[in-house]
């Protein structure tokens, strides 16, 4: 069984075909990238996964079930979280609050615990810890360097326990120590089980840190394989270059 | 060790300050036996309970309902209707009128959370003004505009006709104020902060955004309309324009502003200072309209000058002069630790 795939997922805007019949697969504990240029539709295929937008066609399987056609709470309560490209946070909550947000399970019980002063809380001060943002935990989200919204973005994700991670852009707009920090923490919870697909421009990193590379041109995935197999292929090199 | 005493310190003055209004507020109708300021504070603390349930919704969420007045207005109805048509036990009937306006408010919430923003405001505000319809043109059940006159408590001075009504207010605004301050430490309460901050992105972290919205909007119009339950009764008479005016509406979302949405205490402290006010100006100048230009200025004075409301803006300029005193700014907090924490990669 794949762990994750899709089969045949469409989705025009107008005239424009942005995703066109892909079919992707990728492995369980694996960290694998989608990449392409501009436009390639990469951003619009994690919108499609996660239901932030409906496709016209196609299917999303996630552990043998589809979770194509639910909704962005239901996807992620499946298991499957995402970050995105221009980091999104709650600007006006604070640092801890923003963790606190996530959900893992539903429930009455789950929605009326104690967020503040609770198990939720403890847990939240862990994962600050583990990305080195205890000491902002009072401040206001919207007071952090790019960098640090960028892992603030991620460690709140970690809360909802999502098994596969969709980043978008990880390493855009961050400087190359911020750079280090995020893909450091990316593989240490991927060799904790968390299984990861990445949207990245920066090809150093994507080689270094992936498993798996899809390509995507014009809404197409026009190859797939390892990254060395990837850095080679002549389609891809056509792609990027040939415009 | 300092801060900890600070923080007792502190925790002392809070708890004690909040025990005596709490008994203020209990002893207030012997402190005040003059049948007037007793009405005037049963008006105060009605809309410090109205203001508080209308922020349940708005102040979380973002989502600003002009239609509250309905909700208010459907209540009393309810009330007054199950009252005089079918002689249920009045103070029962305040308390089914919360049910009944919650089951109300899930098929309209249903309906108007499907839209977002200025939508939202215009969706609220026609159902203010189909329920002024349906309340004139069902004559058989709502008496049409000629209202309908409930029977007076019985066994109760004149004297003391207000007591019981202010204190049933004042129980609805403890328990909308418990259920805010609980929902504001829960997980739900954050999911819902989470919503006025980004819908979307709330609902890619696992909120179900739909849900969340609908339980507090119909939390809010449910004690809304106990609320109007409460105060039917108080008033012995209902009729259309009474309940079903943008006015109610209007005045809970101007005391919310006036005392701050983003605090628990801020839209009751609003009302605090609106009644009497009003009331005291209505009394001044009677027939005049004038206590309605005073509030359409008041409006503006606090858009312009105090955008967060007074508990809110009296917090930051707290924090800013704490900041101030111990020599370093927020920003400056922030961009040290910013280094330390890109220096760890190093």
């Amino acid at each position: 069984m794949t762990y994750f795939s899709t089969y045949s997922l469409s989705r025009s805007f107008g005239g424009v075909r942005a995703v066109n019949d892909a079919t992707v697969e990728i492995e369980q504990g694996k960290i694998s990238a989608l990449i392409g240029p501009n436009g390639s539709g990469k951003t619009t295929f994690f919108n499609l996964v996660t239901g932030m937008i409906t496709a016209d066609a196609g299917k999303v399987l996630f552990k043998g079930s589809s979770i194509g056609g639910l909704k962005p709470h239901q996807v992620a309560l499946r298991g499957v979280g995402r970050t995105f490209q221009i980091t999104r946070l709650f600007r006006e909550m604070t640092v801890l609050e923003n963790m606190l947000v996530p959900v893992r399970r539903f429930g009455v019980r789950e929605l009326l615990k104690d967020a503040v002063g609770g198990s939720e809380a403890a847990r939240a001060m862990l994962w600050l810890d583990r990305v080195g943002l205890t000491k902002l935990q009072g401040e206001p989200a919207a007071n952090l360097s790019y960098g640090q919204q960028k892992l603030l973005e991620l460690a709140s994700l970690m809360m909802s326990e999502p098994e596969l991670v969709l980043l978008d852009e990880p390493a855009g707009g961050v400087n190359p120590v911020m750079i280090q920090r995020i893909s450091g923490l990316v593989r240490e919870l991927n060799s904790e089980g968390t299984t990861f697909f990445i949207v990245e421009h920066n090809m150093p990193l994507v080689m270094d840190l992936c498993d798996h590379v899809v390509v995507f041109d014009a809404g197409i995935p026009i190859a797939k394989g390892t990254p060395d197999v990837i850095r080679d292929d002549p389609k891809v090199i056509e792609a990027y270059l040939g415009g | 060790m300092l801060s900890g005493s600070k923080e007792a310190i502190g925790r002392f003055v809070k708890w004690g300050t909040l025990l005596l209004l709490v008994c203020l507020a209990l002893a207030y109708p012997w402190l005040f036996p003059n049948p007037y300021l007793r009405f005037v504070g049963v008006m105060t603390v009605m809309y410090m309970g109205l203001a508080t349930s209308w922020n349940l919704m708005a102040g979380n969420t973002g989502y600003v309902s002009l239609g509250h007045s309905a909700f208010f207005g459907v209540g009393a109805y309810f009330t007054g209707i199950m009252i005089v048509r079918f002689d249920m036990p009045p103070f029962a009937m305040v308390a089914a009128a919360g049910v009944f306006v919650g089951l109300f408010a899930i098929v309209i919430g249903w309906l108007a959370l499907r839209t977002r923003d200025a939508s939202f405001v215009i969706v609220t505000l026609a159902l203010v003004y189909i329920m002024l319809l349906l309340a004139q043109g069902w004559r058989g059940l709502t008496g049409g505009s000629s209202g309908l006159s409930l029977p007076r408590m019985e066994g109760i001075g004149r004297e003391d006709a207000h007591v019981p009504f202010y204190f049933a207010f004042l129980i609805l605004l403890a328990v909308v104020l418990f259920t805010t301050w609980w929902i504001g430490r829960s997980k739900f309460g954050m999911g819902l902060v989470a919503i006025r901050g980004d819908e979307d992105k709330a609902a890619a972290l696992g909120v179900n955004t739909d849900l969340y919205k609908l339980i507090a909007f119909v939390l809010s119009a449910g004690f809304t309309g106990i609320g109007g339950g409460i105060y039917v009764y108080w008033f012995s008479y209902i009729e259309p324009f009474f309940v079903f005016s943008i006015t109610i509406g209007v005045n809970m979302i101007l005391m919310a502003l006036l005392g701050g949405t983003r605090s628990l205490f801020g839209p009751a402290l609003g009302a605090l200072l609106l009644v009497p006010g009003t009331q005291y100006l209505i009394g001044e100048y009677g027939s005049t309209q004038l206590h309605v230009v005073l509030t359409g200025l008041l409006l503006g004075a606090i858009v312009m000058v105090l955008p967060m409301g007074i508990i809110p803006s009296l917090r930051s300029a707290a924090a800013h002069l704490w900041s101030a005193s111990s020599g370093a700014s927020s920003a400056a907090t922030c961009t040290e630790s910013d280094e330390v924490a890109e220096g760890v990669g190093r």
